[in-house]
């Protein structure tokens, strides 16, 4: 018998124009919890769904028990015992949480579906693995760390003897991850091996048997556990100590240009509503938001930007209340935005670079010629930009949906930063983008500082947040749990706040608390 | 004439079997816009595919002498239209509003190109060759006053209707496939995780819908009256795909809301005959749908309002 | 460039695809595609009544489809345009019958600005309810075309009937005068063509049609860049509205001289049809309502001279439909890559991310 239950070796897989994975090995042992880390966009999750087959691999070998799989989808991946938990839950909101465990593998009788049956059966499954889990429920009225477990009852029910979880603890508070580990142990100790997605090296440091490294689409190999230390992992991991080298420049710090009053702001997720936030940002100063994705920090810039309704409170923008107005207003008060999602929001695919560069400026007299556009004064400032900030291919007529992640970025932040306005709300502003252009966007933040605008900088990267932030807020459910200057905040501390720590984590976060 | 003195000639015990007859039709078109949009596709061109299968089944019914025949046929052919739009819209991305149009005017025309062609007539073709469903007389309702009236006499598929609706609900909630189908329609990367083929469901729910959609149109040339004329579904797979609308695909809904149309277009016809301009009860359930519509999505809102707000803490978390 | 020849080629295809489809018909009822074609061209073009009655049917038909392609280009899917026509005809009707009391040049002007104030205002109502409330357009519009029908049918068999068996109303005080008797051709083909060049002109060249065209494409971004996504899809459906008021108009003053219960039978949905086959695109769409012209009024001196029914151009023109809406992938040879490519992308719309761009909780 093989030693290995998986083995993926010399995997290629590319969406359109995109390498996900240029080149992915990996191997699970029977028993065992392995960790796959990485950056985002390191192409974690890709392996795990190319796995589970939700994709198909361009090229490159999957075995599993030993039996070469050359066609995969779910149904066959459940088939040969492999479940994964998705980041993004794979539950139906409207159907109860016993139809979506059942769904795919319903128990019949007769013709109907044996609702006492596939009740017996999970709950049987729950009560072995104590999971608190209401199955009657509607899954929209059930809270994350719940619909996690019902994720986890989903493919133990499938019988699965291999378990992916996709950063399993994103989105849950510190209790219900302690509540996780719990489960993960008694899986590990019913022979059960598990797949650990993660970016939290204290995490992994702590479940983990064996650690596969990823970066930027590449393996960067495979350690014991009790034979690496989190700053080894660390340098696998980011392995571009080049980004720290920006130089900080600490400039005259100027007026209040934005105040954010004890703002009330809504959510559909419960973790991402805001209740009660206060923050400031002088000119020229950056002030760094860290946190986990989903604690409320696209609501906060929602909110600023007039793209999410305030439901009490104030938001002053260079002294003048802008609570509730349209982004446009914003705008003109002195708001540039770069959003943290370029696809749906930052651009425009359909139409071309220039006419991207000059989406917020189409009313200014400067690109109209009485009622008709001035396509010549566009061409010009587009021509400019192009050059300034180095966009390739430099025709400014090509279609921004042909242009590479880092490319479309720069588009968004040539257009928002060229305006100079008094403040800049950088949002996830390096997400995707490869390298080259990661150090040209920081350098760009940097400059807008040293020009005297105030920078919101909002960043899941807590190497970004430090190297380029003066002062440093932490977010954890909507909450502000800490704010320091950027010389006293490290990893550490950071990752504490940003789990919740410091405040009291026993009741925080829970039911509507006034800061 | 005063037509106040007449509210008694009007609604009375025929009103509800006139109302149930009319409502007919457009319950089965909503059925079969009801079994796509489970799957999360908007059947557009449920009119198309019911015109076809009324044309198929007074075709076949003539030629072959059996109402039978008609009916299978008629089913058959709207299950082919289904198919046409299911491949257009699953494999080659076709809008489905757009295409949905195209297999309506692909309807109207085809069937009329060969009522031209096979019956060398235009408008409108009847013929006592044609042979209509039949009727289900209870003989022993026959001196029952108000029972006769309500429930002796009626077309088979208007009894069959009530049983669809009954068994679609069954099937769309109880059972396994049902459960999938709805699992498509709202969250199809869950369903597919769950290794479910999500576009096998899809066409099953098309060729299906074309099923019914077909019935639908042989219940329209055969039961509901015995002829062909062009263009005869006349906006009941519109007002089909409007109640289903009502009924959030919901069978039993979605056939209430189809009664509100039997309804108005009873009443407008009864009061034509006393001189009331039909016109406007005839446009009531057109106007009350669009009320509806907005109603119903408006109170959504709100809730999904209520349920974001940060002001209001919910007990579950 | 590139992008605008590779959807000439398909239209092309598409084109020659539908009009075998139709031969294959024809020859199915044992005529010859040929001499059934060639009437039908024959009959669009070889007289000028035949030419007139082309041109007299197109002129309706651009302003239709240009009042759909306009709203699709906002986004919105606007079957209404039929409505719209209809009660732009009534209300021209209602203003050219009983002011008489303006003179001629400012009667002309009241009927068209009341056709299309009316229309507009019609159109209006599914704009805010899908602005505001998210209540599919598509089924609001095809609903109140139904309830424009009526009104307007009320209208000319009751207060506005002129007594005669048909439902009409009485003849309008001012027409536009015919261009190619004894067709129904008429200088309302001008009206329309100047009116489709403002709109096109509009759509592309000014800072309006810059924002219909964002919101069309992208309704979130345009928020976000600070563009009004509601308000500006409901000037675009205003607009939809006012161009099918436009066609009423014409048709009432221009064909008729009277209101004709159902007279725009078909007007809004064979211009949906044109500009649904070219996907909208403004400048195609003309040619496309006059192809559709071309086949409809061919069709009749094709069906008595070759004895074809005339319903196969309406086969052909729904086949023309059903295969433009589909996004295959012709393959041409030696671009056979990257078209595969392409299909590839649009399979698999995976951003370069990881995590997928779906949320879980849609409500």
């Amino acid at each position: 018998m093989n030693e290995y239950v998986i083995e993926m070796k010399n995997i290629v897989k590319t969406f359109g124009e995109v390498q996900a994975v240029k080149h992915g090995e990996f191997t699970l042992r029977r028993g065992e919890i392995h960790s796959l880390i990485g950056e985002n966009g390191a192409g974690k999750s890709t392996m795990m769904k190319l796995l589970y087959g939700m994709y198909p691999i361009n090229s490159g070998s999957i075995v599993i028990n030993g039996e070469n799989i050359t066609k995969l989808d779910p149904k066959i991946a459940i088939s040969h015992g492999v479940g994964m938990v998705h980041q993004e839950f794979m539950l139906v909101s409207d159907l109860t949480v016993l139809e979506n465990v059942i769904l795919g593998f319903e128990p019949k009788k007769g013709i109907g579906i044996d609702y006492e049956k596939a009740k017996r059966d999970a709950q049987q499954y729950i009560d072995q693995y104590n999971m608190e889990i209401q199955l009657d429920k509607k899954v929209s009225q059930i809270s994350v760390g719940e619909a996690q477990r019902v994720e986890i009852i989903k493919t133990l029910m499938r019988g699965v003897e291999i378990i992916i979880l996709d950063e399993p603890t994103a989105v849950l508070t510190p209790q219900e991850t302690r509540k996780l580990f719990e489960i993960l142990g008694n899986l590990k100790a019913e022979g059960k091996s598990l797949v650990f997605i993660s970016h939290k090296l204290n995490e992994v440091m702590e479940i983990s048997d064996r650690i596969t490294v990823m970066r930027q689409g590449e393996y960067m190999g495979t350690v014991d556990k009790d034979k690496t230390t989190p700053l080894d992992l660390t340098k696998r991991m980011i392995g571009r100590e080049v980004f720290l080298n920006i130089d900080k420049t600490y400039s005259k710090i100027g007026s209040t240009i934005l105040e954010v009053k004890d703002a009330w702001i809504p959510s559909p997720k419960e973790t991402s509503k805001i209740r009660g936030i206060s923050l400031h940002v002088n000119e020229g100063e950056i002030v760094g938001v860290a946190g986990i994705d989903g604690n409320g920090q696209s609501e906060l810039v929602e909110a600023i930007t007039g793209l999410r309704r305030v439901e009490k409170g104030n938001i002053l923008l260079n002294g003048k209340d802008i609570t509730n107005m349209s982004p446009r207003k914003i705008r003109d008060t002195g708001l540039a935005h770069i959003p943290e999602d370029r696809n749906t929001r930052g651009l425009n695919r359909g139409i071309s670079i220039e006419n991207n560069l000059i989406a917020v400026q189409i009313d200014e007299s400067s690109f109209n010629k009485g009622i008709v556009l001035d396509t010549v004064a566009q061409d010009k400032y587009a021509a400019q930009l192009v050059k300034d900030f180095d966009i390739r291919p430099t025709d400014y007529k090509t279609l921004t949906s042909s242009l590479s992640g880092g490319n479309a970025q720069k588009v968004v932040v040539a257009r928002e930063v060229s305006m100079k306005k008094k403040l800049l709300i950088a949002s996830q502003p390096t997400r995707g983008v490869d390298i080259g252009a990661i150090e040209a966007i920081r350098n760009t933040l940097e400059k807008a500082k040293k020009d005297g605008a105030g920078v919101l900088l909002i960043s899941a990267e807590l190497e970004e947040i430090i190297s380029l932030s003066d002062r440093i807020i932490v977010m954890h459910e909507g909450k502000i749990t800490g704010e320091l200057p950027a010389g006293e905040a490290n990893e550490n501390n950071l990752g504490l706040l940003m789990m919740g720590g410091m405040t009291d984590t026993s009741e925080a976060g829970k039911g509507a608390v006034t800061l | 004439m005063d037509l106040f003195g007449n509210l008694g000639k009007i609604f009375n015990a025929s009103l509800i079997y006139a109302t149930f007859r009319a409502s007919t039709p457009i319950i089965f078109a909503a059925l079969c816009a009801a079994i796509t949009q489970q799957a999360n596709i908007l059947n557009i061109g449920t009119e198309g595919i019911m015109l076809v299968g009324a044309f198929t089944a007074v075709a076949v019914s003539y030629t072959t002498g059996s109402w039978i025949l008609g009916v299978l046929a008629a089913m058959m052919g709207g299950a082919c239209i289904a198919m046409i739009m299911a491949v257009g819209h699953i494999k080659y991305n076709s809008e489905i509003c757009a295409i949905g149009m195209g297999i309506n005017l692909f309807a109207i025309a085809i069937t009329k190109f060969l009522m031209n062609v096979i019956f060398h007539t235009n408008g409108t073709f009847s013929d006592p060759g044609i042979i209509a469903i039949p009727r289900v007389h209870i003989p022993f309702l026959d001196n029952i006053p108000v029972l006769d009236t309500l429930l002796n006499n009626w077309c088979f598929t208007e009894w069959f209707v009530i049983i669809f609706i009954i068994v679609l609900q069954y099937i769309f909630y109880k059972t396994v496939w049902g459960l999938r189908l709805r699992a498509v329609g709202q969250f199809p990367m869950a369903a597919q995780a769950a290794g479910i083929n999500v576009n096998a469901m899809k066409y099953q729910a098309m060729l299906i819908s074309g099923l019914i959609g077909g019935l639908a149109g042989a219940h329209l040339s055969l039961g509901y009256s015995t002829q062909f004329v062009e263009n005869m579904t006349n906006s009941r797979g519109f007002m089909g795909v409007a109640a289903m609308y009502f009924g959030g695909a919901n069978p039993v809904l979605t056939a209430v809301g189809c009664l509100l149309f039997g309804f108005a277009d009873s009443v407008g016809a009864r009061l034509q005959a006393y001189g009331f301009p039909a016109q406007f009860v005839l446009l009531m359930p057109y106007l009350v749908t669009v009320l509806v519509l907005a109603v119903s999505m408006a109170i959504k809102l709100n809730a999904a309002k209520k349920r974001e707000s940060s002001l209001i803490v919910h007990g579950t978390r | 460039m590139k992008q605008s020849v590779k959807g000439l080629v398909k239209i092309l295809f598409t084109l020659v695809l539908s009009l075998a489809i139709g031969a294959v018909f024809i020859l199915a009822i044992g005529e010859s595609p040929l001499v059934a074609y060639g009437a039908l061209l024959k009959g669009a073009f070889g007289t000028k009544l035949g030419l007139g009655t082309t041109l007299a049917g197109f002129t309706p038909l651009m302003v239709t489809a240009i009042a759909f392609a306009v709203a699709a280009q906002a986004g919105a899917f606007n079957v209404g345009v039929e409505g719209e026509v209809i009660l732009g005809g009534i209300t021209a009707a209602y203003i050219g019958v009983n002011w008489g009391f303006l003179p001629a040049p400012l009667l002309y002007l009241a009927c068209f600005l009341g056709a299309m104030l009316v229309a507009a205002a019609w159109a209006l109502i599914p704009a805010v309810l899908k602005a505001y409330y998210q209540v599919s357009e598509v089924c609001v519009t095809i609903l109140m075309n139904t309830v424009a029908l009526y009104i307007a049918s009320y209208l000319v068999s009751g207060p506005m009937s002129a007594g005669t068996a048909n439902p009409q109303s009485d003849p309008v005080l001012v027409t536009l005068p015919a261009i190619m008797k004894p067709s129904s051709a008429n200088a309302g083909i001008f009206i329309a063509i100047i009116a489709v060049i403002v709109v096109i002109f509009m759509l592309y060249k000014t800072r309006w049609g810059y924002k219909i065209r964002t919101v069309g494409t992208n309704p979130e971004h345009a928020q976000y860049v600070g563009i009004n996504a509601k308000k500006t899809f409901i000037y675009a459906m205003l607009l939809s509205g006012m161009l099918g008021g436009l066609a009423g108009c014409i048709e009432v003053l221009g064909v008729h001289g009277y209101y004709l219960d159902g007279f725009a039978k078909d007007l809004g949905t064979n211009g949906m049809l044109a500009a649904l086959i070219v996907k909208s695109n403004m400048i195609t769409t003309p040619f496309m309502a006059f192809f559709l012209a071309v086949l409809k009024s061919g069709a009749m001196a094709m069906q008595q001279s070759t004895g074809v029914p005339k319903a196969i151009v309406d086969t052909i023109s729904a086949v023309f439909i059903i295969v433009a809406t589909m996004e295959f992938v012709i393959q041409i040879k030696g671009r056979h890559n990257k078209k595969q490519k392409a299909a590839v992308i649009t399979g698999h719309p995976m951003p370069e991310q990881e995590k997928p761009e779906t949320s879980k909780k849609e409500e």
